[in-house]
């Protein structure tokens, strides 16, 4: 078929598809996937996801096992969600001997009900002798000067101050101020959170009940740079960390989900569709050649086909992967070699009736090669009819990979949907009704199999009429 | 003599989701009792519609749009469909399919199968009805053990005989064949067609014999009914189409010229042009009009009724309405 | 006829069987010598425990000696092949050694017995389950091709296409969630409570810790089957013995019942059981998170506690109950649809 036939052959095909609507759902599923991967550094609310997902140190400005940012909507009391302040004013003043003074604000707007769980400043400091100190100005006024550091020999390295580390003795003196006595002495050091004290209502009482304390925040970073030249203070940063984060919420890691899915869709679309179209591809021209050459080497062909037949491609899969420790492309290829078996019988029964039509004589009568044969008249003309084969395939690879993931043989490399499910269970997220954690991997999986089982089954219904209802 | 089966006026079109297909196109004719009227045509022209139709069964999503169907002067059409199951179907009318191709249900023994049917319409004893379906198995020409094989330990020859003893043993008035013998080869072809010859006479049925080889139809029938696109083009005795002048209507004319000869030299062979029209959209005026080269205006126009153009002759044309009366 | 087809399938199958098993054994031999040496020298440190108060020197020799007759025994002294050949035959006749940590029910490490016991667990389950997909998914699949393109049709094909890519352990995992630690209705999972109560109740506590995961299965599972059901039917209809049977006055529930489903009966039967088989395969998983021990959680355990062994011989019998699936399948396939049975082209 030449490529006009075959655009002849689309434009039919299409007419019939329009009318499918659950196969154009399909599709439109499929594209904006396409798009997600294509686009994933701007869909990704972090965006070092791929390479720092078992970094502790990138995740660790989140709360653990936060619920999503909406869950708010549908509590009385509003958590704190987990800010990052990026942008902040900048102003530098000349002091004498040439020491320089940077301060950095960042406002913040405080409505939630309940206190954030840490306030955290980070730079990225160079210099011999830095100074950096971190405080915070409340709406009622008073300022607390929260921690401040002294940092020698740093090349461009992450200074971060943080409330519940450096900040504490400084929120308790605060707090020594305004609360009472009696309530001070029952009191240790251990017991109560910084940021319970910062974002709360001054007054006596207030170590035992939150009462926050809503208005703009202003937290200032002021940092020395003693030798202006060769020090420097850049990229400073605020997280306020909240009880609820992200699109999707956190994992018990600290590791933002939405984050960690966007990052496997592409995983699993090239998962899915490599194995589906690999494999059904030589199942095809399998089937086309065994059928073709038929006796004996049908029938030895026959028997390779059964060999791989009566294999339960799980449990294979499973003790393959607990052996040998594949990376992706090895369980892409395994799989292939297991889902190619699904097309081959239709594909040669078919073949076998094309191989008697008379054209086949003609070209064979024309001095045709056998492999021209093949290759030009039959393979072309039954491609299309594995295609419904190809998209169904797609949901049971990527629940595949998912399942050896789950057990945690999969490519630990790579960030998988089945990977994040493993952590979950490793993370006992149905134990402790993290939900967050559980349904979105999952339900990704199941819509996007959804996609393409709406694919396959509308080409399905066009290419075997048979099913056709009128 | 009253005519056994009238069919009058009938329309009846598949309803598809892209229109309607007008298979059966105000079709009339008649049978008369112990004749045997054979329906002729290219595929598609809508005869097999037509057995289907007659036995009030048109497959889905077949509709009767008008008309009636008079079994002794009575309207089948719209009787409720127990009474026809009773009644009627298999009991007044019976039908002959292809049997070498899919008709028997290849999970049961064949004599299952007519026990089955058996059953269906009369009260038998099982010791009965095995002597019943045993005699008719004979009758055909076939072995009573036929009746513990299944359809497919049998030949395409046995198979037809099989489906032709179903059709029969329940004593119909009437029985419609729908291309007895396609897919037979010549041989057991012709030993079909003596078999349906001598059941006719023994049990004086009434034939309707649907094919499209118009050698078989000058075997066996006495009038031939030609049909077109969904239309009567022309009924005629036998004599008249296969002697004489020959038929009057081109359509008919031309399908004779294209069969050739045994012992004619053939030069070149005679089709046709053209094909088959879309039912659903069919041309203006008479069918056969695009394709015939005796077409005039009013050909393209205005659709010709069937009109007595000698006795016993109809024709649908407008060159054949002025040859006529 | 069939009793010669039958004949001819299983022993097909027994060959098949055979070959795998061989097949594994050379993709496997470097991990299970692995493991058979490990386990010699655990046996050799332990037999020499028994020699406290001998001199060090004749502890080695000892040791050396055991080692040595050991490995003779295991055959490590003679050409590789020889070893796979040996172990493949071991393994045909279930001769699985012991574990390397696992224990059964009983404190046994004997692997056969470990499996034996998870054996008809993962059969319980799943049959049961298979009853009620497939009766239910025959009810719904039949209403279905009597009104094809109706609205119970498209409704119910549309809930079949949104629940394909759905993982059946991941709506297990929802529904833990769900029922059992949210509204406390059934347990997490495993097949009794600890302590097992004893007498009728054992079986009702078994029965109740079945609730959860049969209904999961059932639920998810019957819409494939009902939808196959459909198509086949629908398609069989189509057939023209369909028609004629209509023609000689068979009344139509007959004709549904009789004719069409019995002549769908052949590719409905075996798609059902392949169903069934692909389950049970892929059960490692759907058991895991219920806990359920049979033959799939023994994947999960012995992959966690790398029980080679139980690994092993799991493999080698989740294969060849497939494979005996497979030839049942052919057997009953054969059996109904005559054009097996009495012989002639199928």
């Amino acid at each position: 078929m030449s490529f006009r036939d075959f655009g002849y052959w689309l434009k039919d095909f299409w007419a019939d598809f329009r009318k499918e609507k659950s196969g154009l759902v399909g599709i439109a599923i499929i594209a904006i996937a396409i798009l997600v991967v294509i686009f994933e550094p701007l869909c990704l609310p972090w965006e070092e996801t791929n390479s720092k997902w078992r970094s502790i140190s990138y995740w660790q400005d989140n709360s653990p096992s936060a619920p999503p940012v909406w869950t708010n909507w549908f509590r009385s009391k509003k958590a704190a969600e987990t800010a990052r302040l990026t942008k902040g004013k900048r102003e530098m003043v000349e002091l004498d001997g040439g020491v320089k003074m940077v301060s950095e604000t960042f406002t913040y707007d405080f409505q939630a009900d309940e206190a954030p769980l840490d306030l955290i400043f980070h730079c990225t400091g160079t210099g011999e002798n830095v100074n950096v100190s971190f405080e915070v100005t409340r709406p009622d006024g008073q300022t607390i000067e929260l921690a401040q550091r002294l940092e020698q020999g740093l090349q461009a390295a992450d200074v971060r101050l943080s409330a519940e580390n450096d900040g504490r003795d400084a929120a308790f003196t605060f707090l020594k101020g305004v609360e009472t006595e009696a309530n001070m002495s029952t009191l240790s050091n251990e017991s109560l959170r910084a940021t319970h004290i910062i974002f709360n209502t001054a007054r006596s009482g207030m170590s035992r009940d939150f009462k926050p304390l809503k208005g703009k925040y202003i937290f200032t970073a002021k940092s020395m740079l003693l030798d202006p030249e060769t020090d420097k203070i850049d990229k400073p940063f605020v997280v306020v960390t909240g009880s609820v984060s992200g699109i999707l919420g956190t994992d018990n890691m600290k590791r933002d989900i939405f984050s960690g899915l966007v990052a496997g869709l592409k995983w699993a679309l090239l998962i899915g569709l490599l194995t589906s179209i690999v494999s059904v591809l030589v199942g095809v021209v399998y089937g086309v050649v065994s059928a073709y050459y038929g006796g004996k080497v049908d029938s030895v062909m026959q028997f390779i086909f059964q060999i791989f037949n009566s294999m339960p491609v799980l449990p294979i899969l499973i003790v393959l992967s607990a052996i040998f420790k594949p990376t992706i492309v090895t369980l892409i290829l395994v799989m292939v070699i297991f889902f190619w078996t699904g097309p081959v019988m239709t594909v040669r029964s078919m073949a076998m009736q094309i191989r008697e039509e008379t054209y086949i004589e003609a070209a064979r009568a024309l001095g045709a090669s056998n492999s021209r044969i093949i290759w030009k008249h039959m393979v072309p003309i039954l491609i299309p009819y594995s295609f419904a084969d190809m998209a169904l395939s797609v949901p049971s690879a990527i629940v595949y990979e998912s399942s050896v993931s789950l057990l945690g043989l999969g490519d630990a490399s790579i960030v998988s949907w089945g990977q994040i499910l493993h952590e979950a269970m490793e993370g006992s997220a149905i134990l402790n009704g993290i939900w967050w954690w559980i349904i979105p991997p999952g339900l990704l999986i199941a819509i996007l199999g959804m996609a393409f089982a709406f694919l396959g089954f509308a080409m399905d219904k066009i290419l075997n009429p048979k099913l056709r209802t009128r | 003599m009253d005519p056994i089966l009238q069919i009058k006026n009938l329309k009846m079109y598949y309803h598809t989701s892209k229109g309607a297909v007008r298979a059966l196109d105000d079709i009339s004719f008649d049978l008369m009792p112990g004749e045997t009227l054979g329906l002729v045509g290219e595929s598609g022209c809508g005869k097999t519609s037509m057995g289907c139709s007659i036995l009030r069964m048109p497959t889905p999503p077949g509709r009767y749009e008008s008309g009636q169907i008079l079994l002794n002067g009575r309207d089948i059409i719209p009787l409720p469909e127990k009474e026809i199951r009773k009644d009627i179907r298999w009991e007044k009318i019976s039908m002959v399919f292809q049997g070498a191709m899919n008709c028997l249900t290849p999970v049961y023994t064949i004599g299952k199968q007519m026990t089955e049917t058996l059953n269906e319409h009369r009260q038998m004893e099982p010791k009965e009805a095995k002597e019943l379906i045993t005699e008719y198995l004979g009758l055909v020409g076939l072995p009573g053990d036929v009746m513990n094989r299944y359809p497919h330990e049998l030949s395409g020859g046995m198979k037809q005989r099989v489906v032709i003893a179903t059709a029969l043993f329940l004593k119909p008035q009437i029985v419609i064949l729908d291309e007895p013998t396609t897919a037979l080869d010549v041989i057991v072809q012709s030993q079909i067609i003596n078999l349906l010859k001598k059941l006719k006479k023994t049990f004086n049925l009434s034939f309707i014999f649907i094919t499209h080889d118009l050698s078989l139809e000058a075997e066996v029938s006495d009038r031939i009914c030609v049909m077109y696109a969904g239309k009567i083009a022309e009924i005629a005795p036998n004599e008249v189409v296969y002697g004489g002048d020959g038929p009057a209507h081109p359509y008919t004319r031309k399908l004779l010229e294209a069969t050739p000869r045994l012992h004619q030299k053939v030069e070149h062979l005679n089709f046709i042009p053209g094909t088959p029209p879309d039912l659903i959209d069919p041309p203006k005026g008479c069918r056969f009009n695009p394709r015939c080269d005796l077409a005039t205006d009013k050909c393209r126009e205005e659709v010709p009724p069937i009109q007595e153009i000698g006795p016993g002759h109809y024709a649908a044309c407008w060159h054949c309405h002025q040859k006529g009366a | 006829m069939y009793k010669w087809f039958a004949v001819k399938r299983i022993f097909k199958g027994i060959v098949m069987y055979a070959l795998l098993i061989f097949i594994f054994s050379i993709l496997f031999n470097s991990v299970n010598e692995t493991t058979q040496k490990a386990q010699i020298e655990e046996q050799v440190r332990m037999e020499s425990q028994r020699l406290k108060g001998t001199k060090a020197a004749d502890i080695q020799r000892f040791q050396r000696e055991r080692r040595e007759s050991l490995y003779k025994l295991y055959r490590f002294d003679r050409p590789l092949w020889e070893r796979i050949v040996l172990r493949t035959v071991n393994i045909l006749t279930f001769n699985f050694g012991k574990s390397t940590i696992m224990k059964s029910q009983t404190g046994e490490r004997d692997v056969l017995t470990i499996i034996g016991e998870a054996i008809p667990r993962t059969l319980l389950l799943f049959l049961v389950a298979a009853v009620f997909e497939i009766g239910i998914g025959i009810v719904v699949g039949l209403k279905k091709a009597q009104h094809p393109g109706g609205h119970m049709d498209r409704t119910t094909s549309m809930i079949t296409m949104i629940l394909y890519g759905m993982p059946t352990w991941w709506v297990a995992m929802l529904f833990i969630m769900l029922f059992v630690y949210q509204l406390k209705w059934f347990p997490s999972g495993g097949l009794h409570t600890v302590p097992p109560p004893t007498g009728a109740a054992y079986g009702w506590d078994m029965v109740y810790h079945m609730i959860l995961p049969l209904f999961t299965l059932i639920i998810i599972g019957f819409w494939g089957v009902s939808y196959m059901i459909r198509n086949l039917v629908l398609g069989t209809m189509q057939e023209d013995f369909i028609m004629a049977a209509r023609a000689r006055g068979i009344p139509e529930n007959r004709v549904l019942f009789g004719h069409t489903l019995r002549t769908a009966a052949p590719p409905i039967v075996t798609m059902a059981l392949l169903s069934l088989l692909g389950a049970i395969s892929g059960a490692i998983i759907f058991e895991g998170i219920f806990s359920w021990p049979g033959l799939g959680n023994l994947y999960w355990v012995a992959v966690q506690q790398n029980d080679i062994p139980v690994l092993m011989a799991d493999l080698s019998i989740s294969t060849g109950l497939y494979q005996a699936g497979l030839v049942i399948l052919d057997l009953i396939y054969g059996f109904l649809d005559p054009r097996v049975k009495v012989g002639g082209k199928a």
